[in-house]
C-alpha cells in the first residue's frame, strides 16, 4: 500500500515536472483576486480615513494575497480531464489497473503543488513587498490554515470528479464545472472578504463549503480569524468531504453502467 | 467579397447543426451564463454595497456599463474567437493545417470563420441586456451611442489581434493553449473602469496590454465623457494591429513545414 502510494506519487511528480513553465503560466492566470486587490487597495486609499469596513489597503493587500496562495492550492481541474478521457474513451484502459483512477488524478494534484509552491512563494514575496501586505505572525495559523486547505481541497476535487463523472451521461460536462467554480469563487470569498457581502448571502454561505476552504485560512493567514473559528470551520468542511465522498462513489458506480456508449 | 460572405453562411449552418448534437450541455452553459453575470454584478454590488458612492469617478450605473461591455466581450470571445484561435495549434500538430493552406481562400480568413461556439451566445445576449439596462438610467446621446460603437467595434478588432498573434506563435511553439489562459487572466481586470485601479497598474492597462480600450473607452464614449485623445487611439491601434497581425500570419505560413519535417 505504501510502495504503491510512492510509486503512483512519484510518476505522477515526474509528469507534473514535465509541465513546470505551464504551471507558471497557470498561477499567473488566476488573477482575479489580484485584481481585486488592486481596486480594493485603490478604494481604501480614495475613502476618508483610507479604510473601508475596517480594512486599510495593507490589510486588503494582506487578505486578498492569502486567498491568492490558497487559491493556488486549491485549484482542481480533474473535472476536465474526466470529461476528456470519458468522451475520447481513454478513460478504458484506466479501468483495467486494479485500482479506482480516482487515485491517479489525486496524486497527480498533490504532485502539481510540489511543482506549484516554490514559484508561487517567490510571486507571493514579490507581491507582498509591491502591496505592502503583512501575514500574521502567530506561527499556530500557519499550520492550521494548511490543513483546512487539505480539507478544503479534498472537499473541492471530490465534488469536481462527481461534476466530471456527468459526462457519462451529457458527453460534456465542463459547463457544470464552471458553474461550481462561480459558486466557490462567489461564496468563498474572491470577491472580498464574506463580512462584506449582503446578510442573505451570507447566510446562504454560512451553510455551503466554499467560505471555509477559501476566506477562513485567508483569514488566518491575515490574522483575522481565531482559532475557535477554523475548528468549527474544519468541522463543517470535513462533513462536505463525507458527503461528497459518497456521492462520488454513488456517480461512479451508475456512470460506469452507463459507460460503454462513447469510445468503446 | 460575396463569396466569403456565402462562406460564413455556410460555416456558421454546419458548426451550429454540430453543436446542437449535444443539447443537455446547453442547460449547463445557460446556467454557466447566468452564473457569470451573476458573479460580475455581485463583485461590483459588494463594492458599491460599502456606502460609497464612485469607483474611480464611476457611479454604480456608469460602472455598469463598463460590466455590460465587459461580459459582452468574454461572449464575443467564447463564440466567435476562441473556437477557431484554439484549434490552430491543433492543426498545426496533427498537420491538418496543409488542407486549410491548400484551400483557394485565405488561410487566415478561414481559421478565423470557420467555427462558432453558440453554447455561448446567451452571454452575448446578456452583456448588450445589461449595457442597454445601465444606459436607461443615464444621459445618453445618439452621438455618444455611434461613437460607442465605433470604438467598440475596434475594441472587437483588438481582441482579435492579440488573440491570431498568440494563436499564430503556434507555428513555432506547438502549444499555445496557456498564453491565451494568461491573456483571460489579464482581461479578467475589464470589468471594472481602469480610473479604478492605482495609477501605474491603470498605466499598464491602458498602454501595455490595452485592456482599457476594450471596456472602459467605449462607456466613457457612451457617457460623453471621452477625451479626443483616446478617441483617435482605439481605431489607430486597431488598425495598426491588424496590420502587424496579419504580416505575422502571413510570416508563419511561409515558414510552415507541414507536421513530421
Amino acid at each position: 500500500m505504501i510502495r504503491k502510494t510512492r510509486v503512483l506519487f512519484a510518476t505522477r511528480f515526474a509528469e507534473m515536472a514535465e509541465y513546470r513553465a505551464e504551471v507558471i503560466i497557470w498561477m499567473l492566470s488566476g488573477t482575479i483576486s489580484l485584481v481585486m486587490m488592486l481596486v480594493w487597495m485603490a478604494q481604501a486609499a480614495a475613502a476618508p480615513g483610507g479604510q473601508i469596513g475596517g480594512y486599510d489597503g495593507s490589510e486588503f493587500a494582506t487578505y486578498f494575497l492569502s486567498v491568492w496562495l490558497v487559491g493556488q492550492l486549491l485549484v482542481v481541474w480533474v473535472g476536465w480531464e474526466l470529461d476528456f478521457m470519458i468522451r475520447q474513451g481513454t478513460l478504458s484502459p484506466r479501468l483495467l489497473c486494479p485500482m479506482d483512477p480516482m487515485w491517479a488524478e489525486y496524486a497527480a494534484h498533490v504532485a502539481e503543488r510540489f511543482v506549484r509552491i516554490g514559484p508561487m512563494l517567490v510571486l507571493l514575496a514579490i507581491f507582498a513587498w509591491l502591496s505592502g501586505a503583512s501575514f500574521t505572525r502567530e506561527w499556530w495559523a500557519y499550520p492550521v490554515a494548511l490543513g483546512l486547505c487539505i480539507l478544503g481541497f479534498t472537499c473541492r476535487f471530490l465534488y469536481e470528479y462527481s461534476l466530471g463523472l456527468l459526462a457519462f451521461w451529457t458527453e460534456s460536462s465542463t459547463a457544470f464545472s464552471e458553474v461550481a467554480w462561480l459558486l466557490y469563487a462567489a461564496l468563498g470569498g474572491l470577491f472580498a472578504p464574506l463580512a462584506f457581502y449582503p446578510q442573505w448571502v451570507q447566510n446562504i454561505a454560512v451553510w455551503t463549503p466554499f467560505p471555509y476552504m477559501l476566506g477562513l485560512p485567508a483569514q488566518l493567514l491575515a490574522g483575522k480569524a481565531t482559532l475557535g473559528q477554523a475548528g468549527f470551520g474544519a468541522l463543517i468542511l470535513f462533513g462536505w468531504v463525507v458527503l461528497f465522498w459518497f456521492v462520488r462513489l454513488a456517480v461512479w458506480r451508475l456512470g460506469l453502467k452507463k459507460y460503454g456508449a462513447v469510445g468503446a | 467579397m460575396t463569396r466569403y460572405l456565402r462562406l460564413i453562411r455556410i460555416f456558421t449552418g454546419a458548426t451550429i447543426s454540430a453543436q446542437l448534437e449535444y443539447r443537455a450541455n446547453f442547460i449547463g452553459a445557460v446556467l454557466s451564463s447566468l452564473g457569470q453575470v451573476g458573479v460580475a454584478l455581485l463583485a461590483i454590488g459588494v463594492l458599491f454595497g460599502q456606502g460609497i458612492d464612485t469607483v474611480g469617478g464611476w457611479t454604480f450605473r456608469e460602472a455598469l456599463l463598463v460590466t455590460g461591455f465587459f461580459i459582452l466581450t468574454e461572449g464575443f470571445i467564447a463564440v466567435f474567437v476562441q473556437p477557431n484561435m484554439s484549434r490552430i495549434a491543433e492543426a498545426i500538430r496533427t498537420g491538418n493545417m496543409d488542407f486549410t493552406l491548400l484551400k483557394p481562400l485565405d488561410a487566415q480568413f478561414s481559421v478565423s470563420t470557420r467555427y462558432l461556439n453558440v453554447l455561448r451566445v446567451p452571454d452575448l445576449l446578456i452583456g448588450l441586456g445589461l449595457i442597454v439596462y445601465a444606459a436607461s438610467a443615464l444621459t445618453i446621446t445618439p452621438g455618444g451611442v455611434l461613437i460607442a460603437a465605433v470604438l467598440y467595434a475596434s475594441a472587437l478588432t483588438i481582441v482579435y489581434c492579440i488573440w491570431l498573434a498568440l494563436s499564430t506563435t503556434a507555428f513555432w511553439f506547438v502549444k499555445t493553449q496557456n498564453v491565451a489562459e494568461l491573456f483571460n487572466g489579464i482581461f479578467g481586470a475589464g470589468r471594472f473602469p481602469v480610473t479604478a485601479f492605482p495609477l501605474p497598474v491603470r498605466f499598464a492597462l491602458t498602454f501595455i496590454v490595452p485592456i482599457a480600450l476594450i471596456t472602459t473607452v467605449p462607456a466613457q464614449a457612451m457617457t460623453g465623457r471621452l477625451s479626443p485623445a483616446l478617441a483617435v487611439t482605439s481605431p489607430l491601434l486597431a488598425a495598426g494591429l491588424f496590420a502587424v497581425t496579419r504580416w505575422f500570419w502571413l510570416r508563419a505560413v511561409a515558414s510552415y513545414t507541414s507536421a513530421s519535417s
